[in-house]
């Protein structure tokens, strides 16, 4: 069957618009069930130094076929750093999509915007498909968007802060004058929340430690799934226009007790 | 000297030691070893030509849970 909506990134074609990280989730097995769970077709990795001591299995394994890894730049704090994780990803096989983060702020997780262009500009050279994340910034969009990345992927709330849609206004103005999709990353903490950031228009919300560190974690990636698919429908299918005051939905002639 | 690094721990490399007999002997097996060597990433159609020097510094990464 063909996809009547498919969520479109530098021409690739995915049937969901639910993307997820693969952390802090109890186990490989739980984090597979989960992506499984959400459909998702686009998930996020981290790229770390192997740890002769303590290792565990290779995650790329326990993943669903079909799905598309993203890995990520985490733990770059400068636009540098982002570049050299980036091209060592790409020479040892992982996809030439990258994830860019540039961090330097350990306690809130906020991007550095000038880090972030800066590594935008130098991996869009290099010929990687960039999905930059960044503070809701209009400005710094358009500019992102210049330098030729792949997506916007403005933040909702702090990393892992589950506090939703607090940018709302701001994700909203970049919505409106985006012309790559727009992904919503990071703070969502609840289905509804990603129903939200759907229903303004965002092309695709990216989660993890909200699906992650549920109670049953499985279940609330079904949840989300829900969620994002619900406020996708609503946003194509037109919200109606608010009012201040009432408007009856019953008929306001032929009551019962009219006189 | 007769060693490299691999990951800031000392290695002692076999005579002709490749990137690719290097992930054998460490046990990395996985379709994502990646890695660097000196500062430089070593494309994955080479693991099995690039002979490791003495004095290398070597860096094995892998992709892990993150978001």
């Amino acid at each position: 069957m063909i996809d009547p909506d498919p969520l479109i990134i530098a021409g690739r074609s995915f049937g969901s618009r639910l993307i997820t990280g693969t952390g802090k989730y109890a186990s490989f097995e739980q984090m597979a069930a989960a992506v499984a769970a959400a459909r998702s077709e686009l998930v996020t990795v981290a790229v770390r130094r192997v740890d002769f001591d303590d290792r565990d299995g290779d995650i790329t394994t326990f993943l669903p076929e079909g799905i598309l890894l993203l890995p990520n730049t985490s733990g770059a704090e400068t636009a540098d750093d982002a570049v050299r994780i980036a091209r060592l990803a790409r020479a040892g096989g992982l996809p030439t999509w990258i994830k860019l983060e540039v961090i330097p702020d350990s306690r809130n997780l906020l991007p550095d915007p000038v880090g972030t262009l800066r590594a935008a500009e130098l991996l869009v050279e290099d010929g990687f498909t960039v999905l930059p994340y960044m503070f809701p910034d209009p400005v710094l969009a358009k500019r992102l968007e210049e330098v030729g990345c792949a997506t916007i992927m403005p933040l909702a709330a702090p990393i892992g802060s589950g506090r939703g849609l607090k940018l709302r206004e701001a994700i909203l103005i970049i919505i409106e004058e985006a012309t790559v999709p727009v992904v919503v990353d990071a703070g969502l903490g609840a289905p509804s929340e990603a129903a939200e950031a759907m229903e303004l228009g965002a092309d695709a919300v990216l989660v993890n430690t909200a699906i992650a560190r549920a109670a049953d974690p499985v279940a609330m990636a079904r949840a989300f799934r829900h969620g994002v698919e619900a406020g996708r429908q609503a946003f194509l299918a037109g919200l109606m226009e608010t009012r201040v005051t009432a408007e009856a939905s019953s008929p306001a002639t032929g009551l019962v007790t009219q006189a | 000297m007769s060693g490299c690094t691999v990951n800031r721990r000392d290695h002692d490399l076999e005579v002709g030691e490749t990137v690719a007999r290097l992930l054998e002997r460490l046990g990395i097996a996985g379709p994502y070893a990646l890695v660097e060597r000196n500062g430089e990433p070593v494309e994955r159609a080479r693991y099995a030509e690039t002979v490791l020097a003495p004095g290398d510094r070597i860096i094995v990464a892998r992709p892990v849970a993150g978001g």
